[in-house]
């Protein structure tokens, strides 16, 4: 059964901005699912909808058996949810953030004594359950959020960029949390991430969302399938932009149409072609160059990664995206980040 | 219910908890009034009883003993007029809407905020009393009347944590909410008879002190409900018991009016 449904929901901001535009998905217990998708393409939105911070412009979810706009106080008491910015209180013991949930929560306090104990285990913090989280390190910090929104029990946890920010190693360790989480306590994992590698590495399925709309949903493995083959990619000498896009424009008229190409996408001054056998398609590509005098600089294959999965849905790569494209929800977000410093 | 109640007071105690840890807060908001309390009665003397003075307060009452009235109720004013940064440093730091996606009975993140500002505003308040104590003042009412006047300032400070909060969700940022704190709280003490009274009865001559403007204005001055009713119940022969519901219905409906707009202010603006 799942435990999270949502049919065509939507959140329009100010009348016009569909920062969240019709999605439908479902999420199984015990399953990680992650939304892969550039800052601004609505991840954040879809979660507060979710855990009933916001409501819906239209359409409807259902979270833990409960719709979240009907019964939005039981949708509230079987979920967990950690934000991209950790909502701990530094000027409290960790011990004291957990239990001001539990109270929260409805658990009586031999149960919270019982839960603090178990979740600094479970997160890697024992002996620190009495310091002040002033003193804790990012990561820490991390880590006591994830637990506080774990302290119920919850159905489904809810993380956004659960890794944002954080070092390589402490990354690789709450991948284990996480997917501890979802493998032996049956938690439904929802979370969001623009990390191709963390949606690669531990989500079951992946839903590709960009402008507020899912492209594609799937396994990683299904998604770079349905690439169907493999990926060769055409870089050119020059440096200069109008050069590099004068290459790929001659280079792309002179492969489509090839019997041994699937399909062809621009990206960043270079030209991924996408081929059934790559091995093979190497030296009749080289050839057509030649012949064409198209000179290319280098010539790389490679299986498809979740990066041409997202390039073959939306049109672009999602580094390309980050700092170029500047949407009006993250416009917001940043006017709100420098009001609040 | 039950909920709310266990809610409010978990808010209470995190937040009691947090001021503790930082005593130093807690003796600054101490130092201003202390110093007027200290430094007036020197500068203006001679405008009370004995000999020579002028007897604004009525006859043989030292200025101490009525301006200490205006410092005690100014001591909640200025400790509550803060509340609401607490909220906005929660909302800055994520925590309120982690706050938010639990079970947690709304309403009780504000009302519980509200309760622990009051509580130290009172707190304070006490110990304003014990230096006024200390210097002279004599509570002429004695107990009763000391457990009134913490009533009175109390509700007193209900209204103001409660406006402070709804202004900080309002207005959102720090330094906003900062600067029109500060625009209303000297304003609030200078127009009402903190200092002065409105009139002085002189050897049978009534003498208008306050401006007539200012006499009317503070009508509409909660602060000036609560200076005149303390000072009703701290001045020997000053205080008539049937002249205290007025200061206490006021200051009631006025904490009633600024929690519903604090909480109406929470429920449509906290994110």
């Amino acid at each position: 059964m799942s435990v999270i449904g949502t049919r065509g929901l939507t959140k329009i901001y100010n009348g016009e901005v569909r920062a969240v535009d019709g999605i439908d998905f479902e999420v199984e217990a015990g399953e990680i699912f992650a939304f892969l998708g550039p800052n601004g393409a609505g991840k954040t939105t879809t979660i507060k909808m979710l855990n009933t911070l916001i409501l819906p412009t239209s359409g409807s979810a259902t979270v833990a058996g409960f719709d979240v706009v009907k019964h939005p106080a039981e949708v509230r008491r079987r979920v967990g949810y950690a934000a991209q910015d950790v909502g701990v209180d530094e000027r409290a013991t960790g011990r004291e953030n957990l239990t001001l949930y539990g109270h929260f929560y409805r658990l009586d306090n031999r149960r919270i004594r019982e839960r603090v104990k178990e979740l600094f285990e479970l997160v890697g913090l024992n002996g620190y359950e009495d310091k002040m989280v002033s003193s804790y390190s990012g990561g820490m910090r991390k880590r006591l959020d994830l637990a506080m929104g774990l302290i119920h029990q919850p159905q489904v946890i809810f993380l956004d960029e659960p890794t944002t920010g954080l070092d390589p190693q402490t990354r690789v360790h709450l991948w284990d949390y996480i997917n501890k989480l979802a493998k032996t306590m049956g938690v439904a994992v929802f979370l969001t991430t623009h990390y191709m590698e963390e949606a690669d590495r531990l989500a079951d399925r992946i839903a590709i969302i960009d402008l507020g709309k899912i492209r594609t949903i799937g396994t990683s493995d299904a998604l770079k399938k349905s690439i169907g083959g493999d990926v060769v990619t055409l870089t050119p000498p020059a440096e200069k932009d109008e050069e590099r896009q004068d290459f790929v424009k001659r280079a792309e008229a002179a492969l489509s149409g090839k019997p041994f190409v699937t399909e062809t996408k621009p990206s960043d001054g270079q030209l991924a072609v996408y081929v059934k056998d790559g091995a093979a398609a190497i030296p009749g590509i080289m050839q057509i160059m030649g012949s064409q005098g198209i000179e290319v600089k280098t010539i790389a294959m490679s299986r498809p990664s979740l990066d041409d999965v997202f390039l073959k849905y939306t049109g672009r790569t999602i580094r390309a995206q980050e700092g170029t494209q500047t949407t009006f929800v993250q416009m917001r977000r940043q006017a709100n980040r420098r009001r609040n410093r | 219910m039950t909920d709310a109640l266990s809610d409010t007071w978990q808010v209470i105690l995190r937040d009691l908890r947090v001021r503790i840890r930082m005593p130093v807060f807690i003796f600054m908001s101490l130092f201003q009034p202390i110093l007027w309390l200290l430094l007036f009665t020197q500068i203006f003397k001679a405008l009370g009883g004995g000999a020579g003075g002028l007897n604004v307060w009525g006859p043989d009452v030292s200025y101490l003993e009525g301006f200490a009235p205006g410092v005690i109720v100014m001591t909640v004013l200025f400790g509550s007029a803060f509340a609401g940064f607490g909220t906005l440093m929660d909302i800055d730091a994520g925590i309120m809407s982690k706050m938010l996606a639990t079970p947690v009975t709304r309403v009780s993140i504000i009302t519980g905020r509200v309760i622990a500002a009051v509580t130290v505003g009172v707190v304070q308040a006490g110990i304003v009393f014990i230096v006024a104590a200390i210097m002279g003042v004599h509570v002429a009412t004695g107990i009763p009347g000391v457990l009134l006047v913490f009533l009175l300032v109390g509700l007193l400070g209900i209204g103001f944590a409660a406006f402070s909060n709804g202004l900080a969700l309002l207005l959102r940022r720090q330094e906003t909410v900062m600067a029109v704190v500060n625009l209303f709280t000297m304003p609030l003490m200078f127009m009402s008879t903190t200092m002065m009274p409105a009139t002085v009865n002189n050897d049978g001559v009534t003498v208008q002190i306050l401006p007539h403007w200012l006499d009317i204005a503070r009508q509409f001055n909660p602060v000036d409900y609560a200076v005149v009713g303390v000072r009703n119940l701290v001045l020997p022969d000053y205080y008539v018991w049937s002249d205290l519901w007025k200061p206490l219905v006021v200051l009631a409906a006025f904490a009633v009016v600024m929690v519903v707009f604090g909480t109406m202010m929470f429920r449509a603006k906290a994110e």
